[in-house]
C-alpha cells in the first residue's frame, strides 16, 4: 500500500505528561540524561499487600483555564490528558482553528481501572449513595467529551482501543481522518493507563510485567534489550499529538516537529500477549512501503522494546530481517516505563523531541545487549541528526503497527 | 441533627460541586440552577447530600423541591421519620 495519497502531514503540536516531567522541555532533559524515576509505586489502589515497582507522576500541573468545578469529577487519566492537551493546543495555535474542523482520538481503552476500583470500594455496601457523575466517567469515552468541552471542539471525537498499541493507533485513525477530509486538524492522545493492583497482578501472572527481582534496586529494574530483562515495567504517561496538512500548518504559521510518511498496521490472528515476527515484520514493511522509504533510508529506530524477553527477542529478529540493524536504536521505556495505552503516542513524541535536539536519548540499564550487532545508544546520549525515524508498538491481541517519521 | 445542620450539609455539598459559591450567603430560596447548577450536578449535590445524612429514599420524593430551602426541609423530615 503506497501512499497514494499525496497530502504530507505533520505534527505542529506536542503535549506530554509522565513521571519522568512534565513538558516538553523536562521530558526532554530527563529523557535526555536517562533520569527515570522508578519506585515502589504508592498511588492509592495500585498496592494490596503487594510492592510493584514502576514510575508514577509526582504532581500533575493543572492549567488554570480548568476549573475546580471541572476538575472535581475528572478521573486521573482525564486529568493527565487536559494537561497534556493544554500543552499540544497552544502550541499549535488550535485556538485559531475552526472549531468544527478539529477531531480528536484518543487512543486506549479501559484505562481508569484504578479509579473504577476505587469506587467499588467506597460504594460496594452502599450503591444507592453513588455519585451520579460516575455514571459518566466509568465510560472511557468521557475523555472525549470532557476535553471537547474544555477545548471547544466540535469535528469529531472518539476512542480507539488497541492496548499498548493505542497511542500509535489513535495517531493512526488522526492521520486517516485528516486525509479523508472529514477535519483539517486532529490531534491524538495516547491515554493514561491507571492500573489497580488487580491489573498489576493479572499482568504478572501473565508474565509480562516484570518480576520483583529488583525490589530492592528499583531504579534497575527496566531493562529492555538487556540479558536480564524479565519483563515491562509500569509508566505512568500521556501523549499528546497534533497532526495536520503540511500546507495547512504553512498556512496557519505553525512549524512542524516532523512529517508522518507511512504507518502501516498488521493483526498476527493471535489473541494471546506473545508476539509475532510475521505480524511485526508485515507493519514495519508496509510503513517503510507506504513512506516509499526502504530500510537503508531508516537512521533511527524507537522500538516497542518494553523488557518482555520474548518481545525483545522478537523485536530484534524482525528489525534485523527487515534490514534496519544499521540504524541507531535506543529504548525509551528503559527512561519512562511502559505507558500501556500511552505509549505509543509517547514514544513517537520521544522521537519527535530527539529529531529536534539532534540527539539520541541513552538507554537505561543496557549492559549487555541481547544482540550487539544493532547499533545502540547505551548509557550516554549520542549526537546524531534524523532523518528518517520509525517507531513501533505492539499490542495484546496480536496488534502491530509502525509509524515513519521525517525530518521537516 | 436539626434544620439548621441540615441546611448546612445541602450547603456544603453545594460548595464542593460548584467551588466558586465557596464565602456565598444562602439563602432558603436560592434555586440550584440558579446557582449555576446543570442536571448533572443537581443529581450530584442531592446524591452527596444524601449519603453525608446517610438518608436513603427514593429520589422521586425530592421531585417537587423547588428551592435548598425546601431540599433542606424534605432531608430534615425524613431524617425524623427514620
Amino acid at each position: 500500500m503506497k501512499n497514494y495519497n499525496q497530502t504530507k502531514l505533520v505534527i505542529t503540536g506536542i503535549g506530554i505528561t509522565s513521571a519522568i516531567g512534565q513538558g516538553k522541555t523536562a521530558f526532554t532533559q530527563a529523557l535526555m540524561q536517562g533520569q527515570s524515576s522508578f519506585g515502589i509505586m504508592k498511588r492509592q489502589g495500585r498496592q494490596k499487600n503487594t510492592s510493584f515497582i514502576g514510575a508514577e507522576i509526582s504532581e500533575l500541573y493543572i492549567p488554570e483555564s480548568i476549573s475546580k468545578r471541572v476538575l472535581r469529577t475528572a478521573t486521573f487519566t482525564e486529568q493527565a490528558a487536559m494537561a497534556a492537551l493544554y500543552e499540544a493546543w497552544e502550541e499549535a495555535k488550535l485556538g485559531e482553528v475552526d472549531a468544527e474542523r478539529v477531531g480528536l482520538i484518543v487512543g486506549g481503552s479501559n484505562f481508569q481501572q484504578r479509579e473504577i476500583m476505587q469506587i467499588y470500594g467506597s460504594y460496594a455496601d452502599k450503591a444507592s449513595f453513588i455519585r451520579p457523575t460516575y455514571g459518566l466517567s466509568f465510560m472511557d469515552s468521557d475523555v472525549c467529551g470532557l476535553c471537547t468541552e474544555q477545548f471547544g471542539i466540535k469535528g469529531l471525537a472518539y476512542t480507539v482501543g488497541g492496548a499498548s498499541a493505542s497511542g500509535q493507533l489513535a495517531i493512526i485513525q488522526a492521520v486517516q481522518a485528516v486525509w479523508s477530509g472529514q477535519v483539517d486538524v486532529c490531534i491524538a492522545i495516547g491515554a493514561l493507563m491507571d492500573l489497580s493492583y488487580l491489573e498489576c497482578h493479572a499482568l504478572r501472572a501473565l508474565g509480562a510485567m516484570g518480576s520483583d527481582r529488583y525490589a530492592d534496586e528499583p531504579s534497575s529494574a527496566c531493562r529492555p534489550f538487556d540479558k536480564n530483562h524479565n519483563g515491562f515495567i509500569y509508566g505512568e504517561a500521556c501523549g499528546v499529538v497534533v497532526i495536520e496538512r503540511a500546507d495547512y500548518a504553512k498556512m496557519r504559521e505553525v512549524k512542524p516537529y516532523a512529517a508522518i510518511s507511512g504507518y502501516g498496521m498488521a493483526m498476527d490472528a493471535n489473541r494471546n500477549p506473545n508476539p509475532s515476527y510475521d505480524g511485526e515484520v508485515r507493519a514495519v514493511k508496509k510503513a517503510l512501503e507506504q513512506a516509499c522509504l526502504t530500510a537503508a533510508d531508516i537512521d533511527y529506530i524507537n522500538p516497542h522494546g518494553t523488557g518482555s524477553a520474548i518481545g525483545d527477542e522478537t523485536e530484534l529478529k524482525a528489525l534485523k530481517d527487515c534490514g534496519l540493524s544499521h540504524a541507531y536504536i535506543n529504548a525509551t521505556k528503559s527512561v519512562t516505563g511502559h505507558g500501556l495505552s500511552a505509549a505509543g503516542a509517547v514514544e513517537v513524541i520521544a522521537t519527535m523531541l530527539q529529531m529536534k535536539e539532534s540527539r539520541l536519548h541513552p538507554t537505561k540499564n543496557l549492559e549487555e545487549p541481547i544482540d550487539s550487532s544493532f547499533n545502540w545508544v547505551k548509557g550516554e546520549a549520542v549526537a546524531h541528526t534524523i532523518k528518517n525515524a520509525i517507531s513501533l508498538s505492539m499490542g495484546f491481541g496480536g496488534i502491530n503497527t509502525a509509524i515513519c517519521l521525517q525530518s521537516y | 441533627m436539626d434544620r439548621e445542620e441540615v441546611f448546612r450539609v445541602v450547603i456544603r455539598n453545594i460548595c464542593e460541586v460548584l467551588p466558586e459559591l465557596e464565602g456565598y450567603a444562602f439563602r432558603n430560596d436560592d434555586k440550584l440552577k440558579d446557582l449555576g447548577a446543570n442536571s448533572v450536578d443537581r443529581a450530584e449535590i442531592v446524591a452527596m447530600s444524601l449519603e453525608s445524612l446517610d438518608l436513603e429514599i427514593p429520589l422521586v420524593e425530592l421531585s417537587k423541591v423547588s428551592n435548598i430551602g425546601e431540599l433542606a426541609e424534605v432531608l430534615y423530615e425524613k431524617l425524623q421519620s427514620n
